[in-house]
């Protein structure tokens, strides 16, 4: 599931997209990073923010803290902030819940970066693997010799997966007595129970 | 531009939050800007601060004003299906991260199954591993082996009367005899064979480790042995596991 190296920073023009998929890719992207960089001013800065964008098909996606509709009347009604309680006590409600939020993002962020750094270690374990032993190197690369050891192999260790899998099964069981209808039939039962993590 | 990690949160240094509002403020513009014109679209932005009594917009008053029209010409529904706030963004951010996690999730997940296939190939026992790891082991070993058939298949279409000759084994220097060496990780200076044209069997040279391999199948390297084998391999079993896989 080898990902396709993508093709890094490039430096572009700032002019109107010639190719219309292109365009509608960026507009995409560039939406989606906009409306991040908006959001994160207003949690670094605590700073009130409305964006409102066309796309190119016409649809329109817009981005307000606290909320659009609220920054567009105060903008087009030229008001000063409103101080009632009852705002200030919305907003504050808001803020704790939002503070929870980007607390819980930033930790999933994390974990991401972590679980795709292990994947490229592991990644780089199977490339070093694939270079120094022939049974590990891409299925492609093999010659039909190889392939049928390698498939002969590979089918003795699924049985042994198989009776390594029925003896743990039997282990977990309380003992009783053998030659029972219902012992037979949990061991047929291995068979379903093959599906596991994937 | 600095590359230190920002923590999201509320800058609570006055004067660190303020240089933050006005390089941020900046980019962000610039990225309405530049927004526009790549795409050809419609937009605008508007910050109010407490540095400024006046909200700062782009991409001006009267631009805004018209962008503002435009929007509120639209039937409500379609004002508010893209619309979102701080709440509902940075859940769906939070949606998305969490589909990539489990992704990659998984992705790591049957590449170290496949570390541990090749390993148990070689004569890694079974005995460590819990129900949870024999299940996805028997998974990543069927995937392999429809690809192995597959490929066996179309090896075989393409070439029906082919059958590999045992290949001579090449003149010396002679290469250490293989066994354990040849599966402990530090393994160094073998010679890989080089990638085959399929059905070209009679041109290739192999190390003289494989012949011999070949021709004793009582080696203790050999697949499809009984237990015997895992035993052979008891003090090797550290040697041979990697510590990313076993902390």
């Amino acid at each position: 599931m080898a990902k396709k190296p993508s093709m890094g920073r490039q430096k572009i023009k700032i002019a109107k997209i010639k190719k219309k998929n292109h365009l509608q890719v960026t507009f995409s992207k560039r939406r989606s990073g906009l409306f991040k960089k908006a959001s994160e001013l207003c949690t670094l800065c605590g700073v009130d923010i409305a964006i409102v964008v066309f796309s190119p098909a016409g649809k329109v996606f817009s981005f307000g803290h606290p909320n659009v509709e609220y920054i567009v009347d105060r903008f087009v009604t030229r008001n000063p902030r409103p101080n009632s309680n009852a705002f200030q006590l919305v907003e504050t409600h808001q803020s704790a819940s939002i503070r929870e939020l980007n607390l819980q993002l930033t930790q999933l962020l994390n974990e991401l970066e972590d679980e795709k750094k292990r994947g490229e270690s592991l990644d780089f374990m199977r490339k070093d693997s694939q270079k120094r032993f022939w049974w590990e190197a891409a299925i492609e690369n093999l010659d039909l010799n190889e392939l049928e050891q390698l498939r002969d192999s590979m089918e003795e260790l699924k049985k042994k997966v198989a009776n390594q899998t029925n003896n743990l099964l039997l282990e977990t069981k309380p003992p009783r007595m053998m030659n029972t209808a219902s012992s037979t039939a949990d061991i047929h039962n291995f068979g379903a129970y093959v599906n596991g993590f994937f | 531009m600095t590359r230190k990690k920002v923590k999201l949160a509320f800058i609570t240094n006055d004067s660190a939050r303020k240089a933050t509002f006005k390089k941020r403020k900046k980019g962000l513009m610039k990225k309405v800007s530049e927004l526009s014109t790549l795409c050809g679209i419609d937009a605008c932005a508007i910050i109010y601060s407490p540095y400024e009594s006046q909200p700062e917009v782009w991409p001006n008053t009267l631009g805004v004003q018209r962008v503002l029209a435009q929007f509120k010409r639209m039937p409500e529904m379609e004002q508010s299906k893209k619309m979102v706030n701080q709440e509902s963004f940075i859940r769906q951010r939070i949606a998305k991260a969490s589909e990539q996690l489990k992704k990659q999730h998984k992705e790591n997940r049957e590449k170290e199954m496949t570390e541990v296939m090749y390993q148990c190939l070689t004569g890694k026992g079974l005995q460590n591993l819990i129900m949870a790891d024999l299940n996805d082991l028997g998974w990543i070993l069927d995937q392999n082996l429809k690809e192995i058939y597959k490929r066996i298949e179309s090896l075989k279409k393409m070439t029906p009367t082919q059958v590999a000759p045992p290949v001579a084994p090449p003149p010396p220097p002679q290469v250490p005899a293989a066994t354990s060496e040849m599966l402990a990780r530090g393994v160094h200076g073998q010679e890989q064979k080089p990638a085959v044209e399929s059905g070209n069997v009679e041109g290739i040279q192999r190390p003289q480790w494989y012949t011999e391999w070949m021709n004793n199948p009582n080696e203790n390297l050999g697949f499809g042995h009984g237990d015997e084998m895992m035993m052979q391999f008891g003090d090797n079993h550290n040697a041979m596991w990697s510590s990313a896989f076993f902390p």
